[in-house]
């Protein structure tokens, strides 16, 4: 075997990867050229120092989150649509209602199970995941209230809040119009470190309902109505963050002006 | 598609979340971006949950790597639309990502891995897909034939002359200039 076709064979020789026939000429020249030795030597080097020292990256485990709840997601999408038909919102809504809890205030009601109504939780949290698909978070993108506030006139029939809580650690990514439970909805984006915040929010008459939570595949959903206005709040964020948040929220609200229902339109 | 039965769910939970780390590693060296990697791993994924009923045995790594490249490439072509990715990148963790980068930096200094990073990072995509499939994945040829859609003796050659870039990058038996 000449040297440059040894040469050509090298790097597959350090594999274990030649046909054992190509592998003993390999091995006979290395004895009688040093030259070629001495290059088979930098190839070895390199593989280790490569094997050794490249190591596979961690997976975040918000990334392993995300793909539990997307498979999930997929699977409960795929149901036939009579299954999920089935439920009738007006006696969740009214449990909904009986166990609220109406105050000044945020007012938490402890709950392992489902406060509110369960159907909505489940499009507000596919909604939430679908969001997080690339491409899919916002439609109007901006960090600028006065550019996410008016986006919305025109698209629906009321304007939701957009407060400003940069200063608090969680910035405005910007604004889409979803559809949850038989109607178009707006959704508001922040952020909190790389993780995502969507609040929903459309009108709904009824008293108030004051704020429940729960957590559903890994994220934690808020939900409370008031003065004629429903509001979920999902995110994977810690839920002390998430309840700071939904208070901010709340005061941001009462600071800049309610949501209000048009009734010109 | 119909639900898949709980028994299916629970072998893809055994076989192919596992290989999560395997397959964002291939993801970040091909995109060279956390997030994207991100991005496109979950869409692997659940691309490779609808396709999981075809997968007849064999190599679980191979055939999830083969979803995740794929994935990475026509990522690249269609990219996130830019408004996103700048609101997003720029306001949402600007400060804590440097903080992130700085920790990673420290630890990342005391070892080799910063040099065989950056000299991987700078060499062409083809190459250095091959590198983290070989090095990194310790797939065999075959495999890598098979992930790439390459005969094996393109894999043989490229991983070969891959190599001989990064060794030249290191320094590596500097004699061996001719």
């Amino acid at each position: 075997m000449s040297c440059a076709v040894t040469r050509d064979h090298l790097s597959a020789y350090v594999d274990s990867e030649l046909p054992p026939e190509q592998a003993s000429e390999v091995a006979r020249h290395l004895v009688s050229c040093a030259e070629c030795a001495s290059e088979y030597e930098g190839i070895l080097e390199t593989v280790s120092r490569l094997q050794e020292g490249l190591v596979p990256y961690r997976a975040p485990d918000v990334l392993r989150a995300r793909i539990r709840a997307a498979i999930r997601e997929e699977q409960a999408g795929s149901e036939p649509v009579a299954r999920r038909s089935r439920y009738v919102p007006w006696r969740a809504i009214a449990a909904a209602v009986v166990i609220a809890v109406v105050s000044s205030g945020v007012t938490f009601v402890a709950t392992g199970r489902r406060a509110a109504e369960p159907a909505v939780a489940e499009e507000v949290l596919a909604s939430h995941i679908r969001s997080l698909m690339p491409a899919h978070l916002t439609d109007v993108s901006s960090n600028n209230q006065h550019n996410v506030k008016p986006w919305f006139n025109g698209r629906l029939d009321f304007s939701p809040s957009v407060p400003r809580l940069d200063d608090a650690g969680f910035p405005l990514l910007g604004g889409r119009v979803d559809y949850v439970h038989g109607r178009p909805v707006a959704v508001v984006v922040y952020g909190r470190r790389q993780h995502v915040i969507n609040v929903f929010s459309w009108p709904a008459p009824g008293r108030d309902v004051g704020l429940s939570q729960e957590s559903r595949n890994g994220y934690t959903l808020m939900h409370w109505r008031r003065d004629g206005v429903e509001h979920w709040v999902v995110s994977d964020v810690a839920v002390p963050d998430l309840r700071q948040f939904v208070a901010l929220l709340e005061q941001g609200d009462a600071a800049s002006g309610r949501t209000t229902p048009e009734t010109a339109r | 598609m119909a639900a898949a039965p709980d028994s299916v769910l629970e072998a893809f939970e055994r076989s192919i979340i596992p290989l999560l780390d395997d397959a964002y590693t291939l993801a970040r060296h091909l995109l060279r971006d956390e997030h994207d990697a991100q991005d496109v791993v979950q869409e692997a994924y659940l691309r490779a949950w609808r396709h999981y009923g075809g997968f007849r045995g064999g190599d679980a790594r191979a055939w999830l790597l083969t979803i995740v490249r794929n994935c990475c490439y026509t990522w690249r072509r269609s990219a996130r639309p830019e408004q996103v990715a700048v609101a997003y990148d720029d306001e949402a963790h600007g400060a804590d990502e440097d903080e992130q980068l700085a920790a990673d930096a420290r630890v990342l200094a005391e070892s080799d891995r910063a040099e065989l990073e950056l000299a991987l990072a700078q060499l062409p995509r083809e190459f250095r897909e091959v590198i983290v499939l070989r090095e990194i994945e310790r797939l065999s040829y075959q495999e890598i034939g098979r992930v790439m859609g390459t005969p094996i003796g393109t894999v043989m050659s490229r991983l070969a002359r891959a190599r001989k870039r990064l060794q030249q990058a290191l320094g590596i038996g500097a004699r061996e200039a001719s």
